[in-house]
């Protein structure tokens, strides 16, 4: 456990030597600012004036802004997550220090732990910059404080599940731009198939003509391709949450999420033990 | 202290090290000598739990290093070739990283450090960033950070590489000094710091060990003989072939000759008579003891002369 915190401290300082901390708050701090107006300036518009954005009256202010503006924030900082991760591993290797991290009496699990919590030191120091804007929310408009609280943790889980998925792939790339670059790709794969996930039909592409069997399979197959699709991505199960709706398989999700990549990441630090 | 027993790494096909043997006995300073590419930098690395061995396994202070890892990691403290360090870091900052992460407990860990940097000469740098360092403090830095909480066990891979006369001087001497209470085992392509530092030599070559023994052994066993001779060079070369007293010779040049003897041999006046037989002339005839370097050159270039020596 010492040694965990010993290599995080390391990490997490590492970020506030090197520019790259303060560029990665510095560029949240100003794109979720900007989100922030924007979406309440839009919102206090359409309050004064509901019938010319065709809503029968003033919209509900959780679905309306504050849901949309926390997935915002959520997807945010997985679009910055890869400044974070990137350099983790695959740094070490490049330079060179991987030589004294492996030769240190450090256990596989300590390395890996130390580095996921110095990416979560980014997360929360992201996290207090959104609280800000919460805090604001919460003085101006009535909404319950849990639910902003579920907000934050919906935010939260977001961004540790995408960081741990960029410290697998941190694990698996040689240099910073290859890790960078991957996780950044990764990210807008899930993206994309949010987006792609709600516009797929709903029924079986299987033309009439095939062949009963042929169709069944086809249809349950299609069946989970579909439900990966629309379930996979990362902001699919924030948008509940955010409301204030919080089921228990969506938290799961996020965990196992980050349970996974650590896992994966775990093993890809091991294969050098039987890689050649 | 350390005991490798049939250590082997292969690189895919290429085999980086075969079959590696060795013991090393408590407060002993070992000489790992080899030329470039011989297996020395991944002898220390499997040692030191960087790679694991493809077959084989050692034992450091009595912990298996495939089944103990991190045990033996306590006991060792390693300076690696390249000297890899957080360049963005302080060397104080750093050293105290490497401090904690060796378990050194918090209210000792400053001392620990100081004891360290001053060990190594690095007190006056504590607060320089080591990206700004010259190889010399870095190879500095290095070195302090595998002398942190004095492990038993030191591996250090060309702990003198990019020092100026006087640091080489300092850390030889800082080495045989770590010698009395540390096992130290160290590579170096610097045949007399072998000599002056280690009390015994393993001589490595395209993954096996070639030689392994005590300074006084290798050296004292053998003596050699410098020959310059005129007239013919073949007719001078197949009288020595005959000469009972030779291990082996080589020829630099036209004219001259290295030879030597069979352990206890004093080959001279064989020499001079078999080479005034076959009518070649003794310009010079010179004997002295075998250093190090005809070792090192005889068992990386020549063990099939040595060996083709060692059967007549």
């Amino acid at each position: 456990m010492r040694n965990v915190w010993a290599v995080c401290k390391r990490e997490f300082a590492s970020y506030f030597v090197t520019p790259i901390g303060y560029v990665v708050i510095g560029v949240f701090a100003a794109i979720l600012g900007l989100g922030f107006s924007a979406s309440f300036l839009f919102y206090a518009k359409i309050s004064v004036n509901p019938s010319e954005y065709a809503y029968a009256s003033v919209p509900d202010f959780e679905e309306t802004l504050l849901s949309p503006f926390l997935v915002f924030a959520g997807l945010l900082i997985m679009f910055i997550g890869p400044l974070v991760t990137m350099r983790l591993l695959s740094e070490e290797k490049n330079r060179g220090t991987m030589e004294l991290l492996l030769t240190h009496p450090l256990r596989d699990r300590e390395i890996i732990f130390g580095k996921y919590l110095a990416a979560l030191g980014m997360l929360v120091v992201m996290m207090a910059v959104l609280t800000v804007h919460l805090l604001i929310i919460g003085y101006y408009v009535d909404v319950e404080t849990t639910v902003l609280g579920f907000g934050l943790l919906t935010v939260f889980l977001m961004g540790a599940a995408f960081l741990a998925l960029g410290l697998f792939v941190s694990s698996i790339a040689n240099t910073q731009v290859t890790a960078g670059t991957m996780t950044f790709g990764l990210w807008f794969v899930l993206y994309i198939l949010g987006s792609f996930g709600e516009n797929l039909p709903k029924t079986n592409p299987a033309p009439e003509s095939w062949g009963q069997g042929l169709r069944l399979a086809v249809g349950a197959a299609y069946g989970i391709f579909s439900k990966l699709v629309q379930q996979l991505p990362l902001d699919v199960h924030a948008r509940e949450m955010a409301k204030g709706i919080v089921a228990p398989k969506d938290i799961v999700y996020y965990v196992l999420f980050a349970a996974f990549f650590l896992f994966l990441t775990f093993r890809s630090l091991e294969s050098r033990k039987w890689r050649a | 202290m350390i005991v490798a027993n049939g250590l082997t790494k292969y690189y895919g096909q290429f085999a980086a090290i075969e079959q590696v043997d060795f013991s090393v006995e408590k407060g002993e300073i070992i000489g790992f000598l080899g030329p470039n590419g011989a297996g020395k930098t991944t002898t220390m690395r499997v040692l030191t739990g960087f790679t694991p061995p493809s077959r084989g396994t050692a034992e450091i202070a009595g912990y298996d290093i495939t089944k103990d890892p991190v045990e033996v990691k306590r006991r060792v403290g390693y300076l690696p070739e390249s000297v890899p360090l957080y360049d963005e870091m302080l060397v104080c900052s750093f050293l105290s990283y490497v401090a904690e992460v060796k378990g050194v407990a918090s209210g000792q860990r400053r001392l620990e450090v100081e004891r360290v940097m001053e060990r190594c000469g690095l007190s006056h740098m504590s607060h320089r960033v080591l990206r700004n360092l010259s190889k010399g403090y870095r190879q500095r830095v290095g070195l302090a950070q595998a002398l942190i909480g004095n492990p038993p066990v030191l591996i250090l891979d060309e702990p003198t590489v990019g020092l100026d006369p006087q640091q080489i001087i300092e850390i030889r001497q800082m080495i045989k000094e770590l010698g009395a209470d540390h096992t130290v085992l160290l590579s170096t392509h610097i045949l007399p710091e072998v000599t002056m530092v280690c009390q015994r030599v393993l001589i490595i070559n395209k993954g096996r060990i070639v030689a392994q023994d005590t300074m006084q052994n290798l050296a004292g066993a053998n003596s050699v003989i410098e020959l310059e001779v005129s007239g013919e060079t073949s007719a001078a070369a197949a009288a020595l072939e005959k000469v009972g007293e030779l291990v082996s010779f080589s020829s630099e040049g036209a004219t001259r000759f290295t030879a030597v003897a069979k352990e206890g041999c004093e080959p001279g006046p064989a020499v001079t008579k078999a080479l005034i037989e076959a009518g070649v002339g003794v310009v010079s005839l010179r004997r002295r003891t075998q250093t190090l370097e005809d070792i090192f050159l005889r068992s990386i270039s020549g063990d099939e002369a040595a060996n083709a020596g060692g059967a007549k």
